[in-house]
């Protein structure tokens, strides 16, 4: 069984969105509900200033504390080592998004971000759903947190579990430039164009994903909260900045 | 002396006027919580930065006054302190009805409330200290339900009796232990971060109870000492504002040792939000005119005064809900990985459907309280006593 993971090379990051626009598109996410997204800071006072761009996924955590604190067991760890929610089970209390250090998660009932709504413009049918877009993941499975959100539960990044999971047994990495691959790789990964994201096994020695981490000596963000992303980051930036408040 | 036979008159109009006001409370509650009809908790003002708002800084003040009511009443039904008998069956209800508010405005909260039921029990997620947390209140309603049914049948201090006081009271402590637990052990939000946290729950809810002690006992007999028994008096003059003074001492002590704590630490995630919240006005005045005058206030023999016990109780639990919301709103105010969507603290005041569904619950605690009120002849204590 694989243990899916990810790479990201800030150096080849251009910062451009489009994992993210490609996750909302693929995942039917709401504008604000950024299971991907690229955070900007800018840090230094001037003359000495920098700008530093940083792409977010959910980092699946080995040791996951959203998993941990989930009353319900709705949040769970799968065995290919991704962090899912079965919607069935979700009762919205929101704990994981507390618990989360990442703060990767979303809960399907909140104040919509931009006027007109995009529930109000395709509005459910009666359903469950909380919307109804005109384009639908056709692997809806509530029980992976895959597929139109319901009302009153949390949401968070799949890994594109409905691509990644059919996957063929045993194959290394998956890799868009890669036709056997291609279909099942991550849209995030898929889409990026200056190629700054991989996407492999962590457990297969001869995977692309570590041989870019020993390499390019792959760092994990926050490892003292002892969360142990499956997300690598390479390059110079591996760190976020430090909170701050804006000089008033 | 049967105690039983005391009731005062001042008691039934009392009763009249909270159901009354617990009526009034419910149709506003319900008014101004009406958008949770129309826009589900989208008319919340939490979301992904801020989760958990003014409803559940609401649950954790009501349940914790809880088991601090739930504490005072175990003084004389487990513990023994007979001084204590002649309200420990008004507390006892009182713990009741504010559980049950508590766990009202906590369901309204929830996205899925009704599937909490099954979920939790068919998950078993014992890492989980929400999942303890459940499970610890709902032994303490059921075990309080169970000894109020009890103490009905005038059936005080069997040995059965005490067993379930005690199973009560063990819930109860494990409940605000564990409440404290599910905020303390968030050490990726560092302003929560407190191992102490549990201990603070517990002997701040304790404070809570005793001054909803103090309100209430006073309330059912006309805020006149004249109104109440001997035995009544007693406690009211004697032991409950000793342990009211005590509690207000013990747990300035700990918000002003949690606030320089804080305000000293190097790191930005504590400091920056520790200036935040303890420097406002709200956090001030309640450290000052929450805890330290009503403390001043009890000092002396002005506490065995029903006038000063009535303000300070009101200025202590105005203080502790305040002290509340800024622990529990304060840990959520540094935005977690957003970058320069949110380049400040997360600014967050509650909407009128967070205050509908605060005023919801209490209302129902307060109509829960006056129903026992008018019906469960409260004022009962023990023959012997």
């Amino acid at each position: 069984m694989a243990k899916w993971g990810m790479v990201i090379d800030l150096d080849k990051c251009t910062g451009c969105q489009a994992c993210t626009t490609a996750c909302g598109m693929e995942n039917n996410t709401l504008p604000g509900e950024n299971w991907q997204d690229v955070l900007y800071y800018n840090v230094g006072t001037y003359p000495n200033t920098t700008m530093k761009w940083f792409p977010r996924p959910c980092m699946h955590c080995e040791d996951p504390s959203c998993v941990h604190v989930c009353p319900t067991r709705a949040t769970y760890k799968t065995e290919d080592g991704a962090v899912l929610i079965d919607w069935n089970k979700c009762i919205g209390c929101k704990y994981c998004m507390i618990a989360c250090p990442y703060g990767v998660r979303f809960y399907t009932d909140e104040k919509p971000l931009l006027q007109p709504a995009l529930q109000d413009i395709f509005p459910s049918n009666g359903s469950r759903h909380t919307w109804n877009p005109p384009y639908k993941s056709p692997h809806e499975d509530w029980t992976k947190g895959i597929g139109i959100q319901p009302r009153g539960v949390v949401s968070k990044c799949t890994f594109c579990y409905h691509k990644v999971s059919r996957a063929p047994a045993g194959v290394a990495d998956l890799d868009e430039d890669d036709p056997n691959t291609k279909e099942f790789t991550p849209a995030c990964v898929r889409t990026c164009a200056p190629k700054a994201r991989y996407f492999g096994d962590l457990d297969n020695p001869n995977s692309r994903v570590n041989k870019l981490i020993q390499d390019k000596r792959g760092v994990r963000l926050l490892e003292h909260t002892g969360n142990k992303p499956q997300v690598y980051y390479l390059g110079e930036h591996g760190t976020v900045p430090e909170f701050t408040r804006p000089k008033s | 002396m049967n105690t039983n036979t005391q009731t005062m008159d001042s008691s039934g109009s009392a009763s009249m006027l909270l159901l009354g006001l617990g009526a009034v409370g419910l149709a506003i509650g319900l008014f101004a919580s009406g958008g949770l009809l129309s826009d589900g908790h989208a008319a919340f003002n939490t979301g992904s930065n801020v989760a958990w708002g003014l409803p559940v800084v609401a649950y954790v003040y009501m349940a914790l006054a809880s088991t601090g009511l739930a504490i005072v009443a175990s003084l004389a039904m487990v513990f023994g302190t007979k001084e204590l008998y002649p309200i420990a069956k008004r507390c006892l209800w009182l713990a009741i009805a504010l559980l049950i508010g508590a766990f009202i405005t906590l369901a309204l909260e929830l996205g899925h409330p009704f599937r909490l039921l099954w979920a939790v029990p068919a998950g078993m997620q014992t890492s989980s200290p929400m999942f303890w947390m459940g499970v610890w209140y709902a032994v303490a309603l059921l075990f309080m339900a169970i000894k109020f049914a009890m103490v009905m049948k005038r059936d005080w201090s069997s040995p059965g009796s005490k067993a379930i006081g005690g199973i009560t009271f063990a819930a109860e402590i494990a409940a605000a232990m564990t409440l404290g637990f599910v905020f303390g052990a968030m050490s990726m939000r560092p302003f929560w971060y407190d191992p102490m946290m549990p201990v603070f729950f517990v002997l701040s809810g304790l404070l809570a109870g005793v001054a909803f002690a103090l309100f209430f006992t006073n309330l059912a007999y006309g805020f006149s000492q004249d109104n109440m028994p001997a035995a009544v008096r007693r406690a009211m003059t004697g032991i409950l504002p000793a342990i009211f003074l005590t509690a207000i001492g013990v747990t300035a002590l700990f918000v002003i040792g949690q606030m320089v704590t804080a305000s000293y630490s190097n790191v930005n995630e504590t400091h920056l939000v520790a200036s935040h919240v303890y420097g406002s006005a709200p956090f001030q005045l309640a450290l000052w005119v929450g805890l330290v005058l009503p403390f001043a206030l009890m000092l002396g023999g002005l506490r065995k005064q029903v006038g000063m016990q009535v303000l300070a109780a009101v200025l202590v639990l105005v203080g502790l809900f305040t002290v509340r919301y800024g622990y529990i709103i304060g840990g959520q105010l540094v935005p977690m990985f957003k970058g320069t969507w949110y380049p400040d603290l997360i600014a967050y005041t509650p909407s009128a459907t967070e205050w509908g569904v605060f005023i919801i619950g209490a209302s129902a605690s307060l109509l829960i309280y006056a129903i026992g009120d008018k019906l469960f002849k409260l004022p009962d204590s023990p023959d012997e006593q």
